[in-house]
């Protein structure tokens, strides 16, 4: 009898231990399984309820940023500033950069807790993936009248809506991207580089050539995993840059490809195997990786990087070198962009309504968008004039990146900036093109391994071909067949049919 | 014969003069080779970024600079008061936890306790399976409601199957029954055997399960990155990490947007990692001298004695 029961149980135990293995991955999948149909229903108080709520609510705000040492002073502040308007108790923390942020936020959102705005974004805190989870108050009813629509502009918020619902709101800030490059501004009055006739790569190969003989240690071309003159191409690209699927930059159709096998890549390939020989390219390019350090070292000529208005003053304060701007693609709107920093509302929020119109302010409230970027005046910052201000000693609280939520072009410019950044920026925007794909988010559940299989492939070899350090013919057909037995093409495929059922249902 | 090869040994057990030479110099490498890198960080950390980026590392820093610890510490009284947590945490935790391993351990190794297998199971069982991170999660937030206080960085390692299964083990292997059963002969009732004779037996048991305890309350910054929003419970370890984090973050290239560029401005990004590790192994180093007398009792007690 002892026997039998032990033996069973042993069973027993065997089944769960593989039932575990078995269930173990998806476990974080599973979402509150009320979520949509709730936040569906929770009818929102449009804005007419303007009245103050009577009693003081609490409203916990969570965003990315280092953790501030004064970060109870700005709370305070805020809570007396909102007394007659909204009438909160104002809780923000910052909990650091990605890395740290979304570990945090992700098991708080799963768990429901009671949070009432967070930020989000594709880089940041899932946002696709939580929003598909049902995490996430739909904002759509609400932002039909809200200011908000017009200050971000239509296409911007549809661009961040996920089939139609925006589960966040979208920070108005550069809107648009394009690459180009900074070239080391000592070295372009020493060789007299004519910046206005720069229009593509090969236009600077004449000054490649003459820094490679004429300046011993500098090396022409910063090339470092993926930020190199790839970029250029600005394929806009339906998963990760390493996973083969892309649209041309240009709108001109809607067939994805696979961009690292077509045309244009392989000529890049050419090109940079070329670079490499000649020496434009750091010989240890392939061991370098980090990317910002090494253009810290003031050791190369040119550096791809992705352009906005003022880009080179920007990068004078962390590099401490002088850069002129070279842009050379078209400023392009993609998904890159729309969801890069969103605010969002949890679905286990206890006032979603009163976290919306604080989310608002953020918008139309010069003061409180710019106590949470520079803090409190006379003690953070002073104001030199009415829209410019000075940081002062206190480093008590320097979370700055104003692009983080809200409308950034109501933010204070420091002195060292241009006094036209923002009417810049505003230019910038509207010279970009849409991308036909804007909006559009790929679900990878059906092509999962094909996909993580693929990124190993891309990892394998991308560096030899982006960086010309092996031969391009021999490695780019080793890259072909490996993709290939990966399942490059049920991915491509799978995307395509998405990309497509998705054009039909929004009618693009 | 006999007498030549004594002579030639020197005094019995004594190792041969060369021996002893070879096993010193041996120690002497293990030991260079355990010290030499966390001298190397402690240089590090002491060095300048530009030498750093320009001459490499080196043992002897090329130009001094404290610029990487004022970088770590800027965030001033913060990294007290997480010292203060850290240290807190780790004493009060290591305390309540080896009282409930060592308690929960003993009568699992006493084999006239009747529900020894059923107590053995709920144990071995938690090593096995877990309810999950979201529930998990849960339990303390919801049911306990304790995050955001100093509990929550000590109750969730409270109980630990595993140095359960080690402790139990000990009790068995050390403590013979015989002494047991005599001190229930002299009349002791059970918990005055499991104080007065049992836990003394098993000092050095403790002693190892303590260190353990130590090193993982000590070295713990998961419980406040999943549970503590509030800072003042925020502790050592996790304040170095989102330090740590925010470094890596800001110079990988992925921080599309330049505003981060202001905030790159020179930061002392290698050193200040040295840094961060210098500061992080922090007063734990102190507790490895403490623990040491008995880790080598621990270590012996089961060896032949020659």
């Amino acid at each position: 009898m002892k026997k039998m029961q032990r033996s069973l149980s042993f069973a027993l135990v065997l089944i769960m231990m593989l039932t575990m293995i078995i269930t173990g991955c998806g476990a974080p999948a599973e979402p509150a399984a009320s979520s949509p149909a709730q936040s569906a229903s929770q009818a929102p108080a449009s804005s007419q309820a303007a009245e103050v709520p009577k009693e003081q609510v609490e409203l916990t705000f969570y965003c990315v940023a280092d953790s501030q040492p004064d970060m109870q002073k700005i709370c305070d502040a805020a809570t007396e500033y909102l007394k007659d308007k909204l009438n909160v108790k104002v809780k923000a923390e910052n909990f650091g950069w990605g890395d740290t942020y979304t570990p945090k936020i992700n098991p708080m959102l799963a768990s429901g807790q009671p949070v009432d705005i967070v930020f989000t974004a594709n880089w940041a805190a899932n946002y696709r993936v939580n929003a598909n989870a049902g995490y996430f108050v739909d904002l759509t009813p609400y932002l039909k009248d809200s200011p908000i629509r017009e200050i971000v502009g239509d296409d911007f918020l549809n661009g961040s809506a996920i089939n139609g619902k925006n589960f966040a709101v979208p920070c108005n800030k550069e809107k648009v991207h394009n690459w180009g490059f900074l070239l080391k501004k000592d070295l372009v009055e020493k060789y007299n580089v004519d910046v206005s006739k720069i229009k593509k790569m090969e236009d600077l190969e004449p000054y490649f050539d003459a820094i490679k003989k004429g300046e011993p240690g500098v090396t022409p071309l910063l090339n470092v995993q993926m930020e190199g003159p790839f970029k250029l191409l600005d394929w806009d690209n339906i998963s990760d840059d390493d996973i083969p699927g892309a649209l041309y930059p240009d709108n001109r159709d809607n067939t994805i490809v696979n961009q690292f096998e077509t045309p244009e890549a392989i000529a890049m390939y050419k090109k940079m195997r070329e670079y490499y020989n000649k020496g434009w390219i750091h010989p240890d390019a392939a061991t370098q990786d980090n990317f910002s350090e090494e253009m810290k070292t003031g050791k190369y000529f040119a550096v791809v990087q992705s352009m906005k208005p003022g880009k080179a003053e920007e990068m004078k304060l962390s590099t401490n070198i002088d850069w002129v701007q070279v842009d050379i693609t078209t400023p392009v709107m993609s998904n890159r962009e729309t969801t890069g920093a969103l605010l969002a509302i949890p679905i286990g929020s206890e006032h979603p309504d009163i976290a919306f119109k604080f989310i608002e302010m953020l918008y139309t409230d010069k003061f409180l968008k710019n106590l949470f970027v520079y803090g409190i005046e006379g003690e953070h910052y002073e104001k030199v004039s009415e829209n410019v201000v000075r940081l002062t000693d206190n480093t008590g609280y320097r979370a700055g990146n104003g692009w983080r939520f809200g409308d950034q072009f109501i933010d204070y410019l420091l002195e060292n900036e241009d006094p036209d950044k923002w009417e810049q920026f505003k230019a910038y925007n509207d010279m970009g093109i849409p991308m036909n794909s804007l909006g559009f988010a790929f679900d990878a559940t059906n092509v999962e391994t094909e996909i993580g299989a693929l990124k190993n492939v891309v990892q394998k070899y991308y560096k030899q071909l982006f960086l010309g350090t092996a031969d391009t013919d021999s490695t780019l057909k080793a890259f072909s067949e490996e993709m290939k037995k990966a399942g490059v093409d049920d991915v491509i495929a799978e995307m395509q049919t998405q990309y497509d059922e998705w054009r039909k249902a929004v009618g693009k | 014969m006999m007498s030549k090869i004594l002579k030639k040994q020197g005094k019995l057990n004594q190792i041969s003069a060369t021996g002893n030479i070879l096993l010193n110099v041996l120690f002497i490498v293990i030991t260079i080779v355990c010290m030499a890198p966390v001298l190397l960080v402690l240089s590090i950390s002491f060095s300048s970024e530009e030498a750093i980026r320009h001459g490499g590392y080196s043992f002897i820093p090329q130009e001094l600079s404290l610029k990487a610890y004022d970088y770590v510490l800027k965030a001033g009284d913060a990294i007290w008061r997480a010292y203060g947590v850290s240290i807190f945490v780790t004493v009060v935790g290591t305390f309540l936890s080896l009282a409930i391993i060592c308690m929960y351990a003993y009568p699992l190794s006493r084999s006239s306790f009747k529900a020894k297998g059923f107590f053995s199971f709920l144990a071995y069982f938690t090593m096995i399976f877990g309810g999950g991170l979201v529930p998990w999660i849960m339990v303390y937030t919801r049911l306990f409601k304790i995050s955001n206080s100093i509990w929550i960085l000590i109750f969730p390692y409270l109980m630990n199957a595993w140095f359960v299964m080690i402790m139990r083990t000990f009790y068995k292997t050390s403590v013979p029954e015989s002494i047991i059963e005599s001190a229930r002969i002299d009349g002791a009732g059970e918990f005055r055997t499991f104080l007065v004779i049992v836990l003394p037996l098993s000092k050095a048991g403790l002693a190892t399960i303590g260190l353990f305890c130590t090193l993982v309350y000590w070295n713990d910054w998961y419980l406040p990155l999943m549970f503590v929003t509030e800072r003042k419970f925020f502790n050592i370890q996790y304040l170095m990490y989102q330090t740590l984090v925010s470094i890596q973050y800001l110079t990988s290239g992925s921080a599309q947007f330049s505003e981060a560029a202001v905030v790159l401005a020179n930061l002392p990004t290698e050193s200040a990692r040295m840094a961060i590790a210098i500061i992080s192994i922090g007063p734990i180093v102190l507790a490895y001298p403490f623990f040491r007398k008995y880790f080598v009792k621990g270590l012996t007690i089961g060896a032949v004695k020659g």
